[in-house]
């Protein structure tokens, strides 16, 4: 029977990939409080359960995507051609993770903006001008 | 070997679904009370449907996808197959969630608009 490296391959890649996204999961979802309590004007359970709800997202799609993107086409001879094809498919992967952290953090600062100008919107209505009442 | 692969799937499959509609379930109870103005029974009852309708859908999607299963050999492509499908499972899952949170932001952004121009 010809000995193929592919099972050592995948046994490196689920480890690293599992580790690599709950660490940035737990370093993204532990520092985005912050803006959720921002964004809800410091409703704290409101806050919290969104957090809870897009890490829960965010591990589906990224474990799910490093998951589905597994397997290897060819067959792996030699312990060079593995770590070759392990480190391009783990480094994209990581580009890939970064591409996400980035996007979760632009979502986090648009919702900041809109809600402090939805804020800021609702006090000028709610506190009109006093000259535009007397007219 | 087939049918240890769908074994090891569907107990995988099954505890991520189950983990995952709970800490829904338990996270959604805030947004559906807040869309429901604090009326508990309601948002109680719509919640726990929403829960069964979600356990449903899901563990039944998960069941079919064994149609399409592929014959494995050894216990490497047991482990690939495996894999790759409990993936292709979670980023469903995570398709539909996120269909749902902008469904429910929506809702939100309308509920809005209707509070505001009733007063």
């Amino acid at each position: 029977m010809k000995t193929t490296l592919n099972f050592t391959a995948y046994l490196i890649y689920l480890p690293v990939v599992i580790a690599l996204t709950w660490y940035v999961a737990h370093t993204l979802f532990r520092n985005s409080k912050v803006f959720m309590l921002d964004i809800f004007h410091g409703k704290t359970d409101m806050a919290f359960s969104t957090n809870s709800l897009f890490k829960t997202g965010f591990y589906l799609l990224n474990l799910g995507f490093g998951l589905w993107i597994m397997r290897i086409a060819v067959e792996i001879l030699d312990s060079r051609s593995m770590l070759e094809i392990l480190s391009t498919k783990i480094g994209g992967f990581s580009i890939y993770l970064g591409f996400m952290l980035f996007f979760n953090l632009y979502l986090f600062f648009r919702g900041r903006r809109i809600s402090k100008q939805k804020s800021k919107a609702v006090e000028t209505i709610e506190k009109p001008p006093v000259n535009t009442e007397i007219k | 070997m087939n049918v240890l692969a769908y074994i090891l799937y569907l107990a995988i499959t099954y505890i991520i679904t189950f983990r995952v509609g709970l800490l829904f379930y338990r996270n959604g109870k805030v947004y559906i009370l807040h869309l429901f103005q604090g009326n508990e029974k309601l948002s109680n009852a719509v919640n726990r449907l929403l829960l069964v309708g979600y356990y449903l859908l899901n563990l039944g999607y998960a069941a079919v996808m064994i149609s399409t299963w592929e014959t494995v050999h050894n216990i490497e492509e047991v482990l690939v197959s495996v894999v790759s499908m409990t993936g292709w499972i979670m980023l469903t899952l995570a398709t539909i969630h996120f269909l749902n949170m902008t469904v429910i932001y929506l809702f939100s952004i309308q509920r809005k608009y209707f509070n505001h121009h009733k007063n």
